[in-house]
């Protein structure tokens, strides 16, 4: 078994009257069990220069496992590494359309949007990682090169 | 405005023969902007005794989107087997497990759409923790108008 170890702080000093001073860690585990994840994509760097929607990460056995309903305390790490105020990717799951008209989000359906990641935005969320309904897709708002680094620790 | 930074920091010594040690920081800004995000629901803290799919943070309207926020979520049990499922309009983000925790940017198309709602795995009791910082949202009338 690895150890990875993942901390977010937030901060603030005038969001409102009393100061925010936030930590938490979490060791990533198995799913249900105090074993450490072990897999990962390694940090992987990817460049985009359209505004189509495509997968940024896909699902599928070849790639990270087949997850099954107890098999999925996997963790999604992304970044925007750009340093733009204005331009941002957006994030979401679901199959990419693979074109510039992203796929429509549904309610209990099968396509949802995340939200945005600005220049140096990030985020880091579980994923299901199961076939299509758990492929990330990334859609950039500009067609100049928008680079995204990214890595998933999986089971 | 105000200035509230998210700092990760994601570190291994034993995932792989190369040590992992990652870190960023960033600003939480409004949409397209460098001013900072004004408004937060507070840090929540709750309890749930139920399996039933509850919503912790509800979007008003399409008058939020592209608004920008930021939404944090903690699972606070102990107990290893036990998880939160996340999931927005309905839709599974993933689990969080015993100590997990996300953060994630919120596209707030719509209403029921765009909600954030977590499930627990038990009805033995789980304490969440959880907290959104945006901008934008303006109460005109009272909720129960």
């Amino acid at each position: 078994m690895a150890t990875i170890n993942a901390t977010i702080n937030l901060t603030s000093s005038d969001l409102t009257s009393s100061p925010l001073s936030l930590s938490k860690t979490m060791t990533m585990r198995k799913a249900g069990s105090c074993t450490g994840l072990e897999l990962s994509s390694g940090l992987m760097t990817r460049k985009f220069t359209s505004t189509n929607q495509v997968n940024l990460i896909s699902t599928g056995a070849q790639n990270y496992g087949t997850p099954t309903a107890t098999i999925n305390a996997n963790k999604l790490y992304i970044k925007n590494t750009g340093s733009s105020t204005t331009s941002y990717v957006t994030i979401g799951l679901g199959d990419a359309s693979d074109s510039g008209t992203p796929t429509t989000d549904n309610v209990n359906g099968d396509s949802m949007t995340i939200g945005r990641l600005y220049g140096q935005d990030w985020c880091v969320i579980p994923g299901h990682l199961a076939t299509d309904v758990g492929d990330v897709w990334i859609q950039p708002s500009s067609a100049e090169e928008a680079t995204v680094e990214c890595i998933l620790f999986f089971q | 405005m105000a200035t509230t930074t998210a700092t990760f920091t994601l570190t291994s010594s034993d995932l792989n023969s190369d040590p992992l040690s990652l870190s960023t920081t960033k600003t939480c800004y409004k949409a397209g902007t460098t001013i900072g995000l004004d408004q937060t629901t507070g840090l929540n803290k709750i309890y749930l005794t139920a399996t039933t799919n509850v919503d912790i943070i509800t979007v008003p309207g399409a008058t939020m989107a592209g608004k920008n926020a930021k939404v944090y979520i903690a699972n606070l049990s102990t107990d290893d087997t036990e998880y939160i499922i996340v999931t927005k309009g309905g839709n599974v983000i993933g689990r969080l497990y015993a100590g997990d925790f996300l953060w994630m940017p919120m596209e707030q198309k719509a209403a029921h759409l765009s909600d954030i709602e977590i499930a627990p795995s038990v009805a033995t009791g789980m304490w969440v923790e959880y907290m959104m910082i945006h901008e934008g949202m303006k109460l005109t009338g009272s909720a129960d108008a």
